[in-house]
């Protein structure tokens, strides 16, 4: 199957054959293969201890800055949490003024139906345009040189729980996106548009009959059973089972596939969904130009802890058990990272990086994680206690990982909760969530309830780990000059050398940190680091009383985590450092 | 996604329907308007309206079932278990975006508030309504807290 041409401005870089950094960021993982590794040098372990704020912005919005800029030549893109606005600085002017602003009208309903905070996880440049998508279920794509909207595309619906916060993904000429709503009863899917219309020229479904799955069984190297993704659920329950797509996306040219993770099952009561629940929590692998799904895999079979695998697939080529492999590389939500061969699926490496519970490992010839059923949980099992990971996961996909193939070691925010969960029966009303659970947390052991980790994915564990406070929610960069990023809840920005795990550098930002930094060159030659504060996300729902905006909703500070919100309230900040 | 602090009662599916859909006890019609007495008014008149007040008495069998009906209409997926807020805001802080009268809680269920919450007019019906207000008129409200301190050793 040909590829279609690639856009003008993409950029591929695979392993091995990275060419110089162009010292841009114009996709939300810099790379078709999701490492968010910049090739710049200028900042090193030796330099790093002088970095100093250069720049700072406030969005004037309070939600959860997820996500990262996008830098395209000298032009620095930012988009915020509702209502979405677009950004677009000059960094060839003092102060970086804005050159335009992009103010779309967004409906505010959709603020009822994003279950976790009115996040937006960024935009993506390709043939000249800006493309994000808006909370309300629209993808838009606007001019990046003077900010008029080119093409507006309703692709989800509201009255059906669909939002979609998660940032598009441009392969050749397809616009790929996907909706948040695992816990409000979607019927999962992705969607190709046309780059240059917006135009939906495909739509897969993640679950339901072959033919809405886009699945060909027999076909290229897709095996699973004919209809398996209306055969491993009860009656029609795979109709509102949820399998969004809100994380991110990869891409691999020479195969021409796109890999991502789905969602959690819905409802969270697994007794109202029997069966494995295909193809809920998995990395799924689509042809970009017309959606066939080519191979699958699920990570967690009848998920019953909220165990979403919307986290990235960071493609990369390591040497594992002494052959040179093309793999993908993800941390799931359930605690275990995975290394699997990219073209065929293969379960090559399956270790846990965060404290596991719920599983005593992964069968490696079957690729089903072996359970400890006590920690299985439904309506009719009660109180389940000391399951971890907590839901928020070992790793959230909302913290994207960097990989640099210069140490060779993947660098990811862990948490370190655990959780209770108490299911109950819940009815399906659209539009409203569709859960059925109670699920308090409380710290891991150790106490720290979150550690930056690098990882060996070759051999499956962890090569050095920084223990913080409170959770690590925040994405990584790591650059060829063998620093690594990463920000903390209670607002810390931190440089760290990526071969040992030492502390360079730290810088108080404002706000606690749950999005994703990037490195790149300014129009001035030099090496910068940038990077959104803005606590949010599940921390809007989590941390209780950080929000101070409105004077009818107070709340008292997390029974788990009641120093947070003493250390940071919301706001968002966009922050350049250098040296 | 990641979610949550919310409890199902038990009850649900098909109850649901019976509690929801045509229970009537004691909500009669559809209020035409209500008065916000907190609001300000335009030259300091109040508009002409209706002042709607709860049929139903503030007993417990009241609140017990409108606690069910609470989670069963899935409020507790945003509001949170016990209505503390989550996604959605408290309803048990004493606080209140678009007034707390009966009339103005009943207007922000039955026909919703533009920023996120639902009108659940179309499925539940005015008793089911007065139900879920005389709930969370029956959580405790905590006594004026306007400062919240952390003193002493950090707790973690």
């Amino acid at each position: 199957m040909r590829m279609a041409p690639f856009a003008a401005g993409a950029l591929i870089v695979l392993q091995g054959t990275a060419p110089r950094d162009d010292g841009q960021w114009t996709m939300p993982a810099r790379d078709y293969a999701a490492t968010r590794y910049s090739g710049l040098t200028q900042i090193t372990p030796a330099n790093a201890t002088r970095l100093k704020p250069i720049w700072s912005f406030s969005t004037g919005v309070l939600g959860g800055h997820e996500g990262q800029p996008l830098v395209v030549g000298s032009t620095m893109y930012v988009v915020t949490p509702f209502p979405n606005v677009l950004y677009a600085f000059d960094l060839t002017r003092e102060g970086y003024p804005l050159k335009w602003k992009y103010r779309p009208a967004v409906n505010p309903t959709a603020l009822g139906t994003a279950c976790c905070d009115a996040i937006n996880r960024g935009a993506v440049y390709a043939d000249g345009k800006i493309i994000y998508n808006l909370l309300d279920g629209h993808t838009v794509a606007v001019d990046a040189t003077d900010g008029h909207e080119l093409w507006r595309t309703q692709i989800a619906d509201l009255s059906q729980g669909e939002t979609t916060p998660m940032a598009p993904f441009v392969a050749g000429n397809r616009v790929i996106v996907g909706p948040s709503g695992g816990e409000f009863g979607i019927w999962g899917w992705v969607k190709g548009l046309d780059l240059a219309t917006g135009k939906i020229l495909w739509t897969a479904h993640n679950m339901g009959p072959d033919s809405a799955m886009l699945a060909r069984p027999g076909v290229g190297r897709y095996v699973g059973e004919p209809n398996i993704g209306v055969s491993t659920w009860q009656g029609d329950s795979w109709r509102r089972g949820g399998a969004p797509v809100w994380g991110w996306i990869s891409y691999d040219p020479q195969v021409d596939l796109i890999y991502f993770g789905t969602g959690n099952p819905g409802p969270y009561n697994t007794e109202q969904r029997p069966g494995e629940n295909k193809w809920t929590n998995s990395v799924l692998a689509r042809r970009p130009r017309d959606g066939t799904l080519i191979w699958a895999y699920q990570f967690t079979p009848h998920d019953s802890w909220d165990y979403d695998s919307n986290a990235e697939m960071i493609l990369a080529d390591l040497v594992v058990g002494g052959r040179m492999r093309h793999v993908l590389v993800h941390f799931d939500k359930n605690g275990f990272a995975y290394t699997l061969d990219r073209v065929t699926g293969e379960l090559l490496v399956a270790e846990p990086f965060a404290n596991v519970t719920w599983a005593k490992g992964i069968n490696k010839r079957t690729g089903l994680p072996i359970l400890d059923t006590t920690k299985t949980t439904g309506a009719s099992r009660g109180n389940v206690k000391g399951i971890c990971p907590s839901l928020e996961g070992g790793k959230s996909p909302a913290s994207p990982s960097a990989y640099s193939p210069h140490t060779g070691l993947f660098y990811t925010a862990t948490n370190n909760l655990c959780m209770n969960f108490e299911a109950a029966p819940v009815t399906r009303i659209p539009g409203t969530p569709y859960i059925g659970a109670t699920t308090p947390y409380m710290a891991g052991p150790g106490g720290n309830m979150g550690e930056f980790i690098a990882w060996d994915a070759a051999r499956g564990h962890k090569v050095w780990g920084i223990k913080e406070k409170f959770p690590v929610w925040s994405g990584s960069v790591v650059t060829a000059g063998d620093v690594v990023f990463y920000g903390t809840l209670d607002g810390w920005f931190k440089a760290a050398n990526a071969r040992t795990g030492k502390e360079l550098w730290k810088f108080k930002v404002g706000s606690g940190v749950v999005g994703a930094p990037i490195s790149f060159r300014g129009p001035d030659g030099k090496q910068y680091i940038a990077v959104y504060a803005g606590i949010g996300g599940d921390w809007f729902l989590l941390s209780g009383d950080v929000r101070s905006d409105d004077p009818a909703d107070v709340r008292p500070p997390a029974d788990f985590a009641p120093e947070l919100a003493r250390h940071t309230s919301q706001g968002g900040i966009v922050w350049i450092f250098g040296l | 996604m990641s979610m949550d602090v919310v409890r199902h009662a038990a009850c649900v599916c098909l109850t649901l329907l019976a509690a929801c859909g045509r229970s009537d006890s004691g909500g009669g019609s559809t209020p035409p308007s209500v008065r916000y007495p907190d609001h300000v008014a335009a030259g300091g008149n109040q508009p002409p309206a209706v002042e709607v007040n709860s049929p139903l008495t503030a007993d417990s069998a009241n609140a017990s079932d409108g606690s069910k009906i609470f989670s069963s209409m899935n409020c507790d997926g945003c509001h949170g278990g016990g209505a503390l807020g989550w996604v959605g805001p408290s309803l048990v802080d004493g606080r209140w975006r678009y007034g707390g009268t009966d009339g103005a809680l009943y207007q922000s269920i039955f026909y919703g508030r533009p920023r996120g919450m639902p009108a659940y007019g179309g499925v539940m019906s005015p008793g089911a309504i007065w139900k879920v207000i005389a709930y969370i008129r029956a959580q405790p409200v905590p006594a004026v807290v306007p400062t919240q301190r952390w003193t002493g050793e950090p707790r973690r």
